[in-house]
């Protein structure tokens, strides 16, 4: 339906220009198919209903306590406790820390690997390719005890060197498969032509298919950051000190101990929530390409 | 050799309004990836740059490897190990595969895993309420793309968020007790969390509210990859959107629904953690106490970490079943 008669969005261009214009197309649109407004109508219900609870968090976090029970009225009061009673500003650098770390380790082994296993033949390829790929379907939970055992033994715990490795290595998996898919693309010659030109394999790595490879990284730097910033069971175990908690820890565990009052929930939900919200409006696309990548699976 | 052709292109393709669409391998990847390569080895290694080649192979596979196996394939084979064994984090003791006949045996494993079903059925809605907002979406009517971004935004935020303003949401004064009675059901008023059934039941409709704008955004890219020439020619036919919805949008999203199904119950079973954490810390009794839920519970509460193990490789071992049987319903339609 939509060749037949091009959505609204794609006449932008002279919209832009003349804005009345534009309201008046969409009214003739509308006209001349009611569905249309129907249709309209209904997503604006359904994203009413996406939005709410966000709508809630930031207009409670608005009100002290009491305002709260009451439903009426204003103040700030809150995010005053909510810096009182969080380490914020440590708990967010904590944070960023922790997933830039383990970022950076992801990023550097899944390209090195998937390059490997796109574009070089080695004995035992097909066992390495499977060993890390076929990783990806161990849950996490079958595997944090034993590796909460080992650490502790390893004197990780608490530390934020434990975490990143298990941020880490729960990543790579399907950032290697990411990664592999990527490189799989780019053309044999290309890699090949760098490599017999006197740069090696290592630099036909490097200098010719890593630049190429930016968007894949973008993806695979994206899925992980949302993944690692919003996550609690590794955090809750690996990183238990008020000194070292994530933003993400530190709210689970304002939540289940004393009782706080819930507008200070709702400001620290707002915190913590913001930084991946803000790398979600940016990096949309990137989201977008990562989840439908496994579909041809 | 920064500016190589593709990468330009590549980039400018990403600024375009289109979703960026990866090329993916097709399926049985896995096999297919392993078999050329290991049969080109002999033949190859000969050559000098055949042995460079091998080398630098090694050299750029091993350390992702090397974290993979210390992190993860290491720890699955000690959690089987560990799992036939009496075991508190500090001593073990050898009890043999007995461990799991006993497990069997315990009601609250059978409790638990019901839970694991209620939110196994929740799946089908899962994708049934996306697969209908993608179809409207896919209708480019006026402000689309900012409806897509906002339906997609709960992806971003963390569970422990969501959970956080969840428990209020579903609070005797809360929206959800309200809407009830705004419709007439206030008969159906209660205190959701407070409950066994109503708590998982709470669990299950926040997980199937976040899971909307995941599988929303993948129909939608299946939508946009079909041929709208397809459509056309259906118009011409005099086919409705109804029927070009049944016939023509739904079939070919077959791969897509299988996709999204996977995910969804994966999620299901092994990211609802903090959610139900926040929510319910899985009580009433055991009503919202899911298997990933409970691994927690035994290992670092109960501080039977056998036990835990155990459950995790239960977890595990489900997971990798329906995965296979999955696969092989792939390969049976090609």
């Amino acid at each position: 339906m939509s060749a037949a008669a091009p959505g609204l969005a794609r006449r932008r261009p002279a919209a832009r220009r003349a804005p009345r214009g534009r309201f008046r197309t969409v009214w003739k649109e509308a006209r001349r198919d009611p569905v249309k407004v129907v249709i309209f109508l209904l997503l604006l219900a359904v994203s009413a209903g996406m939005l709410y609870p966000f709508l809630f968090m930031i207009l409670n976090s608005l009100r002290s306590e009491n305002q709260y029970l009451s439903g009426t009225g204003f103040s700030t009061v809150s995010w005053g406790q909510l810096f009182a009673n969080l380490p914020v500003g440590r708990e967010l650098l904590n944070s960023t820390l922790v997933c830039v770390a383990s970022i950076a380790i992801i990023l550097a082994l899944s390209s090195a690997a998937g390059y490997a296993f796109a574009k070089l033949r080695f004995r035992r390829q097909g066992l390495l390719f499977f060993a890390v790929i076929g990783s990806m379907m161990v849950p996490l939970q079958s595997i944090i005890i034993p590796v909460y055992v080992n650490f502790a033994h390893l004197h990780l715990i608490n530390t934020y060197l434990g975490a990143i490795l298990v941020y880490a290595g729960f990543g790579t998996p399907f950032a290697t498969f990411l990664m592999t898919t990527f490189f799989r693309g780019l053309p044999d010659e290309l890699t090949e032509a760098a490599a017999c030109d006197g740069l090696g394999h290592a630099g036909s790595f490097f200098r010719v298919a890593l630049p190429m490879a930016k968007p894949a990284l973008a993806t695979v730097a994206v899925l992980q950051f949302i993944q690692i910033w919003d996550d609690l069971l590794v955090g809750l175990l690996f990183l238990q000190e008020p000194t070292n908690r994530t933003i993400t820890v530190g709210l689970g565990v304002l939540s289940s101990g004393r009782v706080v009052s819930v507008p200070v929930l709702m400001a620290g939900s707002l915190v913590s929530a913001l930084p991946a919200v803000l790398v979600y409006l940016f990096f949309q696309r990137y989201l977008v390409a990562g989840l439908t990548l496994g579909v041809n699976r | 050799m920064r500016g190589a052709g593709g990468a330009e292109g590549r980039e400018a393709q990403l600024t375009s309004d289109a979703p960026m669409v990866l090329t993916a391998p097709g399926p049985g990847a896995l096999q297919a990836a392993a078999l050329p390569a290991e049969r080109s080895v002999r033949r190859r290694a000969r050559g000098g740059l055949g042995r460079h080649r091998a080398r630098a192979g090694i050299l750029l596979s091993v350390p992702a490897l090397v974290l993979v196996l210390f992190v993860l394939i290491v720890p699955i084979g000690e959690a089987i190990y560990y799992s036939m064994t009496n075991w508190n984090g500090i001593s073990a003791q050898w009890v043999g595969p007995s461990t799991y006949t006993s497990l069997f045996k315990d009601p609250v494993f059978w409790r638990v895993l019901e839970n694991n079903g209620i939110l196994l059925v929740s799946v089908p809605v899962a994708l049934a309420i996306p697969l209908g907002i993608a179809a409207l979406l896919h209708e480019h009517v006026w402000l689309w793309k900012l409806f897509r971004s906002l339906i997609f935004l709960p992806t971003a935020v963390s569970w422990v968020v969501i959970g956080m303003i969840a428990v209020r949401l579903f609070a005797p004064s809360g929206i959800v007790n309200y809407l009830l009675g705004l419709f007439g059901l206030a008969r159906l008023q209660t205190d959701f969390l407070g409950h066994e059934y109503t708590a998982i039941l709470a669990v299950a409709l926040t997980f199937v509210w976040s899971m909307i704008g995941t599988n929303t955004i993948i129909f939608l890219t299946g939508m946009s990859t079909t041929d709208p020439a397809i459509y056309e020619a259906a118009r011409l036919d005099g086919a409705g959107r109804w029927a070009s919805f049944t016939q023509i949008t739904v079939p070919m999203l077959k791969r897509y629904f299988q996709f999204t199904f996977v995910i969804t119950m994966i999620t299901a079973f092994t990211a609802l953690f903090s959610l139900i954490f926040i929510m319910t810390g899985g009580g009433p009794g055991y009503g919202t106490t899911t298997l990933e839920f409970f691994v927690y519970q035994q290992a670092f509460d109960v501080g039977q970490f056998g036990t835990g193990a155990m459950l995790g490789v239960v977890l595990f071992v489900l997971l990798f079943g329906v995965s296979l049987v999955q696969l092989k319903l792939l390969r049976e339609q090609q």
